[in-house]
């Protein structure tokens, strides 16, 4: 028998009692993993989408929100014909109510702009022209709204008629509905106005480079800011009160699961008084009591965090599923985030022994064998 | 803390010992003197309350006086610096109520009592075998508590009380919660390893038959001993 021996069976002996324990921790650390999953999801999702346009460079006017406000769409010709840039593409994008779905990418780009190149058709055709009023919609996109070539989409007061159903690559892409940029400027009102440009640089430029290109397009487009593909949304103040809002609810899942592992350890402290009183006067070292809590309550934390990440993984499955998200981002299960959870959750359990490990360590067994 | 007597030539040695609770309040010894020597089986006896108890757990060092002197081997024990060590190494336990942990074997039971020590587990496992087959509990080893018959329990219990070789046994009414057939058995145990193994054994009883195997019986009573000589000199009114 060993230590640890020692250690998995005052675990093993109130079965119930951990395994409540263990729902516990593992609740809070599902949360940390579904919902720091999905707001990480953002940033890869869009990410991927800009890869499969061949984006380098956004230049947008994110601020606050996690879409982009507009701006003059003029902007595109004042960075057009800098040194490096290999070719742009204006878009206007926006999350809409689309008929059914209570959420969606609608995204209009430049007619002829190399954001058009990336999508492989499934079926139909792309608009024949910019005038066209006609929408293709990514393959997600068709599936959400139940729509195939032929139907019509209402977007706003228009009705548009659904020409194609595309693969754009990604996942972003396929969840859109895609038109071109006059016909979304028209529909909202945004004549004359984009929300990004796409840039593509030339090939082989170096990382840094492209950050000096990013400087240099941010100070002739004072209304709107360049960077690069990804990192914009990552730096928006919309994706970091999301990302705060996610660890801040998790926090509080997880609190609850410290409190949880701290009233079994405390409970099973109480209940084994004489037992801890027995191994001291077995000449067991109150160190060595104290770090059978500690592993007790550390462990407790380690399953608890593999519950709780296997956990996580079921409900993002469920969510990601779910109309409101579905083809809007891909939750990023990373397995650093995992490893991170399963870290929070040792943690935790250890934090939740110290007291518990402290009043063992106070006990007099000498009262404690009297009974 | 070694085995061997330092200058004294007493195991254990006691000076106005006092031991007093609650502010004062209840004073379980009152002033104690007396001396054990290498080897003695010392029976101590007398009513509930007496303050036995307290000063078996004083000579165990789970409980420290609140006045006199104490010393094993003319070393102080209220100035050890580790008194987990002198229990793990020195003392061996056995108690009325057994006190095995209930969510381990018979045999995991023994071992648990040499985790103090370095060694294997697998050296651990191969002692406890051994003392258990050495108490006659081969055939029950993995066994929980709750399966043993009271008087397994208690020999399990004296098996464990001798895993590390102690010096001195410490027994606090061994028998009192056994038939009475059952604790011949266990007090023949007990006798048995003391003379074998030359351990100095200090036992609380009630029981007149049991007092008398010591060779040397110590009477208490109100925290004082009032009678210490030959067991046999003992009347069944003096240990109630």
């Amino acid at each position: 028998m060993t230590f640890f021996d020692v250690i998995t069976r005052g675990l093993t002996r109130r079965p119930v009692r951990t395994g409540l324990t263990l729902v516990g921790i593992s609740v809070g650390i599902a949360a940390v993993v579904a919902l720091i999953g999905l707001s990480k999801g953002l940033v890869t999702s869009w990410s991927a989408a800009m890869k499969s346009r061949g984006t380098d460079i956004v230049v947008h006017n994110m601020r606050g929100s996690l879409t982009p406000k507009p701006f003059p769409a003029s902007a595109g010709d004042r960075i057009a014909h800098l040194p490096g840039v290999a070719g742009t593409c204006p878009i206007l994008v926006d999350l809409m109510s689309i008929e059914n779905a209570e959420m969606m990418i609608v995204s209009a780009r430049e007619w002829g702009g190399f954001c058009w190149d990336n999508l492989k058709l499934v079926s139909g055709r792309l608009p024949n022209n910019q005038t066209e009023r006609a929408v293709v919609l990514g393959t997600t996109a068709a599936d959400v709204l139940k729509k195939k070539v032929g139907d019509t989409v209402q977007i706003e007061t228009e009705e548009l008629a659904v020409v194609g159903v595309i693969d754009g690559g990604a996942l972003v892409e396929n969840g859109s509905i895609i038109l071109s940029l006059p016909l979304l400027q028209q529909i909202t009102g945004n004549l004359d106005k984009i929300s990004a440009i796409d840039v593509r640089v030339t090939p082989g430029m170096s990382e840094a480079d492209i950050r000096r290109l990013c400087s240099e397009m941010s100070q002739l487009i004072p209304e709107a800011r360049a960077e690069i593909a990804g990192e914009h949304l990552e730096h928006s103040q919309g994706y970091r009160v999301i990302n705060a809002m996610s660890w801040g609810t998790s926090l509080l899942a997880v609190l609850v699961g410290i409190l949880g592992v701290t009233n079994t350890m405390l409970m099973s402290v109480f209940e084994r008084r004489q037992e801890i009183a027995i191994l001291l006067a077995l000449g067991w070292k109150r160190w060595r009591i104290v770090r059978m809590i500690l592993f007790e309550s550390a462990m407790l934390g380690f399953f608890g965090g593999i519950i709780g990440v296997l956990l996580g993984i079921v409900c993002v499955h469920v969510m990601k599923m779910a109309p409101a998200i579905r083809g809007l981002l891909e939750p990023d299960l990373s397995v650093e985030l995992m490893l991170r959870a399963i870290a929070i959750a040792i943690f935790v359990g250890v934090l939740s022994g110290l007291y518990p490990a402290w009043r063992s360590s106070r006990l007099t067994p000498s009262h404690a064998l009297r009974g | 803390m070694n085995g061997e007597a330092a200058g004294t030539g007493y195991v254990f040695e006691s000076a106005g010992l006092r031991k007093e609770f609650e502010d004062g309040r209840v004073q379980a010894l009152r002033g104690v003197d007396f001396r054990i020597c290498e080897g003695e089986f010392v029976a101590i006896v007398g009513p509930s309350g007496s303050g036995k108890t307290t000063l078996l757990q004083m000579l165990g060092a789970l409980d420290r006086p609140s006045a006199g002197t104490l010393s094993y081997r003319g070393e102080s024990l209220l100035d050890l610096a580790d008194p987990a060590a002198y229990r793990a190494q020195e003392i061996g336990f056995v108690f009325q109520a057994f006190h095995l942990l209930p969510t381990f074997t018979a045999v995991e039971n023994v071992q648990i009592a040499m985790f103090g020590l370095k060694q294997s587990a697998t050296a651990r496992k191969a002692r406890a075998f051994e003392l258990l087959k050495a108490v006659g509990l081969e055939h029950r080893m993995d066994h929980f508590p709750a399966k043993l018959s009271g008087g397994e329990r208690q020999r399990v219990a004296i098996a464990r009380s001798i895993a590390n070789s102690p010096s001195v046994v410490l027994a606090d009414e061994p028998t009192g919660n056994l038939d009475s057939e059952t604790a011949r058995t266990v007090l023949d145990l007990l006798n048995t390893l003391h003379r074998e193994r030359n351990m100095t054994l200090v036992l609380i009883t009630h029981d007149m038959t049991v007092a008398r195997c010591a060779s040397r019986a110590l009477q208490m009573k109100d925290g004082q001993i009032i009678f210490d000589g030959d067991p046999v000199n003992l009347s069944t009114e003096q240990i109630r």
